[in-house]
């Protein structure tokens, strides 16, 4: 309870700044969604210009535009772009920052196994992800709701963080598997960042390229994607099913990679 | 019975060096010295013993157990002073102890207040306003709060001013008392001289010896630099006990092994200007004491 406590302490400011900013993300995109309509003009109009594909890079062509449960779905991509970061990193910082702040030699001398100081840390971490979760869904139901007119999106908005906490959780286990592997702990959290930015690209060469349809499984961001849940398919439970797999794997590599090496002093 | 124990441990590190065949005992209630110069595999064996890092062959158990399958379970009964002690950002003096203290199943607030109060330690200080000796000072307190049966201290006094030094010697001499083992590392030969009844000598990840301190003790250390008035007899200091005996001009350097009384009447007849006299480091006794040994 002890190193649960600390490391909720120690991740409050760090949450705090990451609600206010995710807040102020959903805030300032739906503001541009009233901007939008007030001018009278219809967004599908507008982006009938663009080309398709360029739509198809950013993701917004799937999206009925004139909506705000549309527009908010467009501005999800880059909502749990943001979540998943914060999310890999607090993964990663589960093992490395206590070997980047060398602070190695006064906790794992205290009678407790690395496998109580993961497990505690792993439900502290979750806690965090939980309650920016929580604000997430807030926020975006308050904000899309104000502008809503006349569509159901209770339900929609549920499952939207539905997926992006579930996408959260890969990535938070990826980022513990990666420093527990890690024998630099300095580039343990930029590594867990690259791959998921590595996998974002991927997805959004999916949208742009239907030939790479396929490589969807290899891309967690496309697991539970805003379009096909605002769409109405809801979630996929192939992928709910390989999510599990893979956290389940990532979790049992953490302990056990963690437990056979060395600490670094 | 025997607290520590190791059997052949070694450790190495792909192609630099780690430590080879360490093989050592600490009897219960005894001050054990480890003493070696800088790189000579201190910290690695004092890492493998809290299990922060495990031995690539060879073994070591401390109360009997083995300190890879059980250490979380040994570690309630140890005491650690790293060498440098690094604590978490934003935390008060009194919060990181009291952290510290929550993994020991005992009420050690008493304790944290004597020790603070022996150590003249602020309490409601940010640790990140401290200065290192003040961080080190951090790191004995929370090193002895839970009373532990076994002390490690990994090079405990740098940074401590000597009045502090003297003060944590006392307060380890007082554990020793009370029941507890210490494993004393250090490079400082005067220091495990001054505390230990032990040592094993360590060069090159090696233990080269195993000696009583009173066998340390006769074999007194100075190093001598003398500046003398005029040219004196190049054989003069030419005696048993003096090393690596240098002359240039009035200035005279040697290393001196033995009875002090000697050589201080052998330069009482000799006019000086000066004279500086202190101890050599380990590297230099090393050097000439122990490499014909080892």
């Amino acid at each position: 309870m002890n190193i649960f406590t600390r490391e909720m302490k120690a991740n409050r400011k760090p949450l705090i700044l990451w609600g206010i900013s995710i807040v102020a993300m959903i805030s300032g995109g739906m503001g541009k969604f009233a901007a939008y309509t007030n001018s009278g003009e219809s967004i599908n109009d507008m982006l009938d210009i663009l080309p398709k594909s360029l739509l198809n890079v950013y993701g917004i062509s799937s999206f009925d535009l004139s909506t705000a449960i549309g527009f908010y779905g467009v501005l999800f991509l880059y909502l749990i772009l943001i979540a998943t970061v914060y999310a890999v990193m607090l993964g990663a910082n589960i093992i490395a920052k206590e070997e980047k702040d060398k602070t190695t030699e006064f906790l794992f001398v205290k009678p407790v196994s690395r496998s109580k100081v993961i497990t505690s840390k792993l439900f502290a971490v979750l806690l965090n992800i939980i309650i920016l979760n929580i604000v997430t869904f807030i926020a975006s139901f308050v904000i899309v709701n104000h502008f809503n007119v006349g569509n159901a999106i209770l339900t929609d908005m549920i499952m939207l963080i539905m997926g992006m906490f579930i996408t959260q959780l890969i990535f938070m286990c990826i980022g513990a598997l990666v420093a527990s592997v890690s024998k630099n702990p300095k580039a343990a959290t930029s590594t867990a960042i690259g791959i998921l930015l590595i996998t974002f690209m991927i997805s959004m060469l999916i949208n742009m390229n239907d030939k790479l349809e396929n490589l969807k499984y290899i891309t967690p961001f496309k697991y539970f994607g805003a379009e096909s849940i605002i769409s109405g398919k809801g979630m996929d439970l192939v992928f709910i099913t390989l999510s599990m797999v893979i956290i389940a794997i990532s979790l049992a590599g953490t302990y056990r990679f963690y437990n056979k090496r060395d600490l670094r002093v | 019975m025997n607290v520590i124990e190791t059997n052949n441990l070694t450790k190495s590190y792909g192609k630099s060096r780690g430590i080879v065949d360490i093989s050592f005992s600490v009897k219960e209630g005894e001050i054990f010295g480890f003493i070696g110069p800088n790189g000579s595999g201190k910290s690695t064996t004092i890492r493998i013993l809290l299990s922060l890092i495990y031995p690539t062959s060879g073994s070591a158990n401390i109360f009997g157990k083995d300190v890879v399958a059980y250490g979380s379970e040994i570690k309630k009964e140890i005491g650690y002073l790293p060498s440098e002690v690094f604590y978490y950002a934003n935390m008060k003096v009194i919060e990181l102890l009291k952290y510290s203290a929550s993994f020991y199943k005992k009420d050690c607030s008493k304790r944290i207040n004597y020790l603070a109060e022996i150590m003249h330690l602020d309490l409601n200080k940010k640790i990140d306003d401290l200065s290192f000796g003040n961080k080190k000072k951090v790191g004995i307190v929370q090193g002895l709060l839970h009373e532990p049966k076994l002390i490690i201290l990994d090079e405990p006094t740098s940074g401590l001013d000597p009045l502090m030094q003297q003060k944590f010697f006392d307060l380890l001499k007082e554990e020793n008392k009370k029941g507890a083992t210490i494993l004393f590392s250090s490079h400082i030969l005067s220091e495990v001289q001054k505390l230990c009844d032990r040592v094993a000598i360590i060069k090159e990840g090696k233990i080269i010896k195993l000696e009583n301190i009173s066998a340390l003790k006769e074999n007194n250390y100075k190093r001598f630099r003398i500046e003398t008035l005029s040219k004196i007899d190049k054989n003069h200091f030419n005696i048993m006990g003096v090393n690596k005996l240098e002359i240039k001009e009035n200035r005279v350097k040697f290393i001196f092994k033995g009875n002090i009384n000697i050589i201080i009447k052998k330069i009482s007849f000799i006019e000086i200007s000066n004279i500086w006299i202190d101890e050599p480091d380990l590297e230099e006794i090393f050097m000439h004491h122990y490499s014909k040994e080892a």
